[in-house]
């Protein structure tokens, strides 16, 4: 990739807005600039990034998935409830992540064998899954489970279930030198997606149905695999958002990140990812979950309102989207402009010759 | 006739009826005529957001913000009851609101050319906040009795907020029927290109559209603070979703040119009584989105399968058709092809 391709790019200016956005923060409060602080506070809103990075595959493919927040709450009480009934703890960990995977390949299944559109599949699913993660509890204890509280499961469905072993609430609050876990999962993540999209055929097959459905089936992509495949991981990747953050929290909750969907849509729009797929990237998403997270940070700690965050964030959404059809309009005028100055130019030497 | 019955609508308010005698056996209760009232009753709030939702949806796009429009159109009529605004002037600022939301929607899309997901997305963040900054995050409270006794007046056992809204929507269905300009709305939602060529304002079509339904948002804002009787922060959070799901449920196409005011009505009453039943069948409640979510897409996989089917049927005719016409063409024609 040439230099000048890098430096046009909108992850380029995305980075360049994340560290604009990091001094003048930092200048209103030189506190803001402590690299531990810094680091930190991502824990806040790693699980945004993470549930981000799984749907960027799938708006890749110009699908979308909603239920996303939904998975993050049906994993974190599925995590609480198998905890409280004594499995051990890596094991509820493994059944939380598959009912994540088993949901998002739910939607996958779904999406791929229906002409559906995947926001109805999804917004009914988003329901769906919300709605078991509210009722489970109840449903255990209608099963004839035996609880150890007097309220028995039901007792969970409203308060968090807390007391969870300090093995997995290191997942939250543990750190690897002075990067709090949270973030390096979220890291982690973000270099295996990248990796998938850039290097396999897989990734590939993301991004060729995301350009054109009918193509891609003509020429030859197994379709309905790919695309049960990826909403898998995109509930793999919301299902590992919902445990990291219960971990932090130290509660397992069924609305947990319900109201994340905002964020989380914003940050993979504003990475520059096109909702009608073929196009975006991971690192994309990744610098645009910073600079939104950060900027919520900053916001706070200004000491502007909560209230006023989603207004901007929303705003921000709008805005970015705004500015890239702004700019794709200014690039096609140049293009015309630079095609008719060219014809002209060869018109008129034809014209003085003959 | 014939043609009503094999409706979408037609199938999901049979299934509507179905429900209610299947929950009967269990509960008769529920076919006190009360009950039903009261079901209407409570879905008021979404067949108007499902309304305007339609209208949207009939031209091939979608808001998200409905919900978020409805609860700031109800803190600016709770407001505007609070600071002694004449109740007809409140119900008129709380549908303007409604419109203004609409219109800054539209504007977006139809100017801007943002994607309508992304930008009723934006707007909903923008909206809600904006609620939370007009009030401080706190309920609106101590609202004038006049919209409540609106609300509680009952006119033959039926209130009268029901009569208001069954009157707007028979009028509504006679004017979506007359009206020549509302073809448009189909036209430019089945093939925006083609409606174009057509010379069609496509444009304004689908300002309108966001328009409308930022309207009855506001004035699902009225209704929800005439039952309720204050503003909570909450207001109509999530009821984007439903009114979404609402006109899916009763045969509107996400793919748009289809529906019609009764897919948003019966998907709406749909909707808000399979809550009711739950209740009935004395399900917790905390059931209930599981429920809503297994309908909508039992309901959206149904009408999939069954597309398939016909359309597999038409196919499997027209090939046998041209086995037929082969068959012909061996047997009946080969003079000419001799001639030739």
């Amino acid at each position: 990739m040439k230099a000048a391709t890098v430096f046009k790019s909108w992850e380029f200016m995305l980075a360049v807005v994340l560290v604009l956005e990091l001094l003048v923060l930092g200048m209103i409060n030189p506190a803001f600039l402590n690299i531990e602080n810094l680091l930190f506070s991502t824990s806040d809103f790693a699980h945004v990034i993470i549930a981000a990075i799984g749907l960027t595959l799938i708006i890749m493919t110009g699908g979308i998935d909603i239920s996303g927040v939904s998975i993050m709450g049906l994993a974190s009480i599925v995590l609480g409830l198998a905890f409280i009934a004594g499995v051990p703890i890596g094991f509820a960990v493994i059944i939380a992540l598959g009912v994540g995977i088993a949901a998002g390949a739910f939607n996958g299944a779904v999406v791929a064998n229906t002409d559906v559109n995947p926001l109805i599949v999804t917004l009914a699913t988003l329901f769906l899954y919300a709605g078991i993660a509210t009722g489970l509890p109840t449903l255990l204890d209608m099963l004839g489970f035996q609880a150890y509280g007097a309220g028995g499961f039901e007792a969970y469905q409203y308060e968090g279930i807390t007391g969870l072993p300090k093995e997995f609430t290191w997942i939250g609050s543990g750190r690897i030198g002075w990067v709090p876990m949270p973030l390096v999962v979220a890291l982690l993540l973000a270099a295996v997606a990248t990796w998938v999209m850039l290097f396999t055929r897989f990734g590939r097959y993301l991004k060729l149905i995301g350009v054109s459905p009918a193509v891609a089936h003509f020429t030859g992509v197994p379709i309905k695999r790919t695309l049960v495949t990826v909403y898998a991981m995109n509930g793999f990747a919301v299902a590992v958002a919902g445990l990291v953050l219960t971990a932090y929290l130290g509660s397992a909750r069924s609305d947990l990140g319900s109201e994340a969907l905002l964020s989380i849509i914003t940050a993979v729009v504003l990475g520059g990812s096109s909702i009608y797929g073929g196009q975006g990237s991971v690192i994309g998403t990744l610098l645009a979950g910073f600079v939104l997270g950060f900027m919520r940070q900053g916001l706070l700690a200004l000491g502007i309102s909560s209230d006023v965050v989603p207004v901007i964030i929303g705003l921000l959404l709008v805005g970015s989207v705004a500015l890239r059809i702004g700019l794709a309009k200014l690039s096609t005028a140049r293009a015309n402009r630079a095609a008719f100055a060219a014809e002209r130019l060869a018109v008129e030497g034809n014209g003085g010759r003959s | 006739m014939k043609k009503i019955l094999k409706s979408r609508e037609f199938l999901v308010l049979a299934l509507l009826v179905v429900m209610i005698l299947a929950v009967s056996t269990v509960n008769a209760a529920v076919l006190r005529p009360l009950t039903l009232i009261n079901i209407v009753n409570s879905s008021l709030f979404l067949i108007l957001i499902a309304i305007g939702q339609m209208f949207v949806v009939m031209t091939r796009g979608i808001d998200v913000s409905v919900g978020a429009i409805a609860g700031l159109s109800a803190v600016i009529f709770g407001m505007a009851l609070n600071a002694g605004i004449p109740l007809p002037l409140a119900m008129v600022c709380a549908l303007l609101t409604g419109l203004v939301c609409g219109c800054v929607n539209a504007a977006g899309i139809v100017f801007v050319g943002i994607p309508p997901i992304i930008m009723t997305l934006g707007t909903l963040g923008a909206y809600r906040g904006l609620m939370r900054v007009l009030t401080g995050g706190s309920w609106i409270e101590s609202i004038p009795q006049s919209i409540k006794t609106l609300a509680v007046t009952r006119y033959m056992s039926v209130p009268l907020m029901v009569w208001a809204v069954a009157a707007l929507i028979i009028v509504l269905a006679i004017l979506l029927s007359r009206i020549k300009a509302v073809r448009n709305f189909y036209a430019v939602g089945d093939n925006r290109e083609g409606a174009y060529l057509l010379g069609i304002n496509v444009r304004a079509t689908e300002f309108t559209a966001y328009a409308l339904a930022g309207l009855f948002s506001g004035a699902a804002a009225i209704v929800f603070t005439g039952q309720i009787g204050f503003v909570p922060m909450q207001t109509g959070s999530g009821q984007e979703l439903k009114a979404i799901a609402a006109v899916v449920l009763g045969g509107v196409s996400l793919m748009g040119g289809t529906g019609t005011i009764w897919s948003a009505v019966i998907g709406a009453l749909f909707l808000t009584t399979v809550d009711s039943m739950m209740i009935f069948l004395k399900v917790p409640g905390s059931w209930n989105n599981a429920v809503a979510g297994a309908v909508l897409l039992a309901i959206v996989v149904f009408d999939y399968l069954i597309r398939r089917a016909v359309r597999n049927r038409q196919l499997a005719m027209r090939a046998a058709e041209m086995h037929h016409a082969e068959q012909d063409h061996d047997t009946g024609f080969q003079p000419r092809e001799a001639v030739r």
